[in-house]
């Protein structure tokens, strides 16, 4: 009799199984404005019309430091989403931790190799999606930082606003000639870089680079490269644009500080995200342009953005849902759609033949420009203990930018405290040899 | 007949008292369940975590690394020192503004009532809100303050990206939303001071400073016992509008013990070193806390 029951149990089980639809969770940040949240259900809710066989419930999880939280807690908690929207560069410390599964075998599952797979995204957003030649995250938006400047102040200036600096001798040269003074007072600064936390140690990597430096192991969480000619270089450029030239505001300029000196014609030129493109589009009374950020030996842009990726405790089957669900964001039509709502570039190529594509760069030259720097972009910082180790050259920098310490001995600091919390991940990877 | 009657009782007299501590469990029983699992678990947990030394790929011991780690921590020390400054600059100042207020306008009318009113208000803004606000006011060049500071000829100051002055400008925003608060406390404390006490020193000629000082503050000692633990938890659990203006920042200018331990825990992802820095802060709260409300109760024997 029981057996009866389990096995009419079982089966109804199963018949229930194969019309009902698998039900799977998304965690999604919004790291910038709050309309995207809205653009991204009604995304999911189109997934889930498309087809019968996933639903989908897209739960919305703050910021990027947020939802890394969350999806932490809930793997630790037994019950982790089927996929996330996580910021790229943690995606090596999910790795690190065994937290997000290979994604070979169901790119293998629908007859491609990874290389093929991962080949079908633009070459500079590779490795933050890849650890040890097999893939864990699929990239979904990206970001690079950009060179934005007010063509007035160009043309105050007797400066060409058709031909922004190339060069860091042309940028300190422009910049001066741009700033405004009344008596010792900048009344508009020549250049402004963002040096509040996260998007600074996003920066210095890229002027590190451009300087000709690697800054950190692309391949192994252990080691970063802050106490070098080429990052104390870049920090010693950051030093005199505000102690040497003068064309910089002292002290840590916040982002949200920059942008609006930037509004109200009080910088002349900033570094920003090009996924701050559609929010200065909106804000900006004035005509601006955007450039390449100017090189030192070599343009170098870091990558910024997020990648979905499939956290461990998974079902199979949950998986294969997630992957239905990733393979659509990701699809070029949908991913480039995503691109032009949002400002982010689409990180998926074939995104960038659709005719929607070309009209929107007809329209909008300057997200062409973000686009083209592409080229020259290279990986985003990824170490184990990546915001803390982060936070040790950034901690240096801003007491540089304030005039408390010279760069050559802020960098030495900044080693050391990132050489300590790199410590217990050297000790079991590199450092345990064989007995 | 007299004897039964006692042995009853005796008997009955543990059984009442069995039932009365049962009826007492029970009634007490759903704040001691919220109590066991929201506050003397974690309580008991953090401490556990904070002797467990686990790092990465190592199986867990016990001991007192963490502690050993964090003393030896400079942010740990930078995020103390900042907090020590932080309760000296705001502590002080808020309580000597709120009872100076609570003074001014403890006589009911309409101007007082009105004037009150506005004082309390900084405390119906969230502190996450007022932060956003002030962020703004604090925009170096564009920002309410450095509009009316060029008015006086001063030129723009970067408030909160300058290491010497963010501190003090989080110090200005936290005395700006508590005061008001503390006001309120001081002001119910006034009220309970009998006039009597007032009028029979203003016969025997004493000065509105003399009655101040002698009558006013020491009767309203355990107002400001209460108070003064009150603005010390704050300062330790106060932290929104760190996290919105600064970060901590710049160069862990602006780092407290709070905002310290969230780093370790979610950034750095170091449980041990979290819980031990929650562990010393927790101890060295509750130890002040008790030494604040002795010392300042002692001298209260006047009111019966």
């Amino acid at each position: 009799m029981r057996l009866l029951a389990s096995t009419a149990l079982a089966v109804s089980l199963l018949t229930a199984q194969a019309h009902a639809a698998t039900d799977i969770d998304f965690f999604f940040p919004v790291p910038v404005q709050g309309k995207l949240a809205v653009e991204m259900t009604r995304l999911v809710d189109a997934f889930n019309s498309s087809q019968q066989d996933v639903h989908v419930t897209a739960v919305y999880t703050g910021a990027y430091d947020d939802t890394n939280l969350k999806t932490r807690a809930a793997i630790q908690a037994g019950k982790p989403p089927a996929a996330v929207l996580m910021s790229a560069n943690f995606i090596r410390e999910y790795v690190i931790n065994n937290q997000a599964i290979s994604l070979d075998g169901l790119i293998g599952a629908d007859h491609e190799t990874p290389g093929q797979f991962i080949g079908k995204f633009f070459p500079a957003v590779r490795p933050n999606a890849m650890e040890g030649g097999h893939v864990y995250g699929v990239p979904f938006q990206n970001s690079t930082p950009i060179l934005y400047y007010n063509t007035d102040a160009f043309k105050e200036a007797g400066l060409d606003p058709e031909k922004p600096p190339v060069t860091w001798q042309e940028w300190v040269d422009d910049a001066k000639k741009l700033t405004k003074r009344d008596g010792a007072t900048i009344t508009r600064s020549g250049l402004t870089i963002i040096s509040n936390y996260d998007t600074l140690g996003w920066l210095i990597s890229g002027l590190s680079m451009s300087n000709g430096g690697d800054y950190y192991n692309r391949g192994w969480g252990g080691e970063v490269y802050y106490n070098t000619p080429s990052t104390i270089g870049a920090v010693q450029f950051m030093d005199d644009l505000v102690h040497k030239h003068h064309v910089m505001p002292e002290g840590v300029n916040d982002a949200n500080a920059v942008a609006n000196a930037f509004f109200a014609g009080r910088t002349a030129m900033m570094v920003n995200s090009t996924g701050a493109l559609g929010f200065i589009r909106d804000n900006m009374k004035l005509p601006f342009k955007v450039a390449f950020v100017p090189r030192a030996m070599r343009n170098s842009v870091p990558i910024g953005g997020a990648s979905l990726l499939i956290p461990t405790g998974n079902t199979p089957e949950r998986q294969s849902a997630a992957w239905k669900l990733i393979s659509y964001l990701t699809s070029p039509a949908v991913n480039g759609g995503w691109s032009r709502y949002t400002g982010y570039f689409a990180p998926r190529m074939a995104a960038y033949d659709l005719p929607e594509m070309k009209d929107y760069f007809a329209k909008n030259p300057d997200a062409k420009v973000a686009v083209d720097q592409l080229a020259y972009a290279t990986p985003w910082f990824a170490t184990f203990n990546t915001v803390g180790v982060r936070k040790a050259i950034e901690d240096q920098v801003q007491a540089v930018l304030s005039g408390k310490i010279k760069p050559a001995e802020a960098m030495a600091n900044a080693q050391k405290a990132a050489d300590a919390l790199l410590r217990p991940y050297v000790e079991q990877t590199a450092l345990k040899l064989p007995e | 007949m007299s004897q039964t009657i006692i042995l009853t009782a005796r008997a009955a007299a543990p059984r009442m008292r069995m039932r009365t501590e049962i009826v007492a469990l029970a009634l007490l029983a759903p704040s001691l369940i919220f109590l066991a699992a929201f506050t003397y678990w974690p309580v008991f947990g953090v401490t556990l975590r904070s002797l467990t030394q686990q790092r990465f790929g190592q199986n867990a011991s016990y001991g007192f690394d963490n502690f050993a780690r964090l003393f030896a921590d400079p942010h740990f020390s930078t995020a103390v020192h900042n907090t020590i400054v932080y309760a000296a600059g705001t502590i002080l100042p808020s309580l000597a503004l709120a009872l100076a207020f609570a003074l001014a306008l403890r006589e009911q009318g309409t101007l007082t009532a009105a004037l009150r009113a506005i004082l309390v208000m900084p405390l119906l803004i969230p502190l996450v809100a007022a932060s956003a606000l002030f962020v703004f006011v604090f925009l170096p060049g564009g920002g309410l303050l450095d509009y009316y500071f060029a008015k006086l000829g001063l030129h723009a100051t970067n408030w909160l990206g300058d290491p010497d002055l963010a501190l003090a400008a989080i110090i200005a925003i936290t005395i700006w939303k508590n005061t008001g608060y503390y006001m309120l406390f001081f002001l119910a404390g006034l009220a309970g001071i009998p006039e009597e006490y007032h009028e029979a020193a203003k016969i025997d000629g004493a000065g509105a400073i003399t009655r101040f000082w002698r009558i006013t503050l020491p009767l309203l000692g355990p107002t400001i016992a209460f108070v003064t633990v009150i603005a010390l938890v704050n300062t330790l659990v106060q932290i929104d509008h760190i996290i919105v203006m600064t970060g901590g920042g710049p160069s862990d200018s602006t780092n407290m013990i709070l905002y310290y331990i969230y780093q370790q825990a979610e950034q750095n992802m170091d449980t041990g070193l979290a819980s031990a820095a929650t562990v010393i802060c927790v101890g060295s709260l509750l130890a002040i806390s008790v030494l604040a409300l002795r010392t300042l109760e002692r001298g209260i024997h006047y009111e019966s």
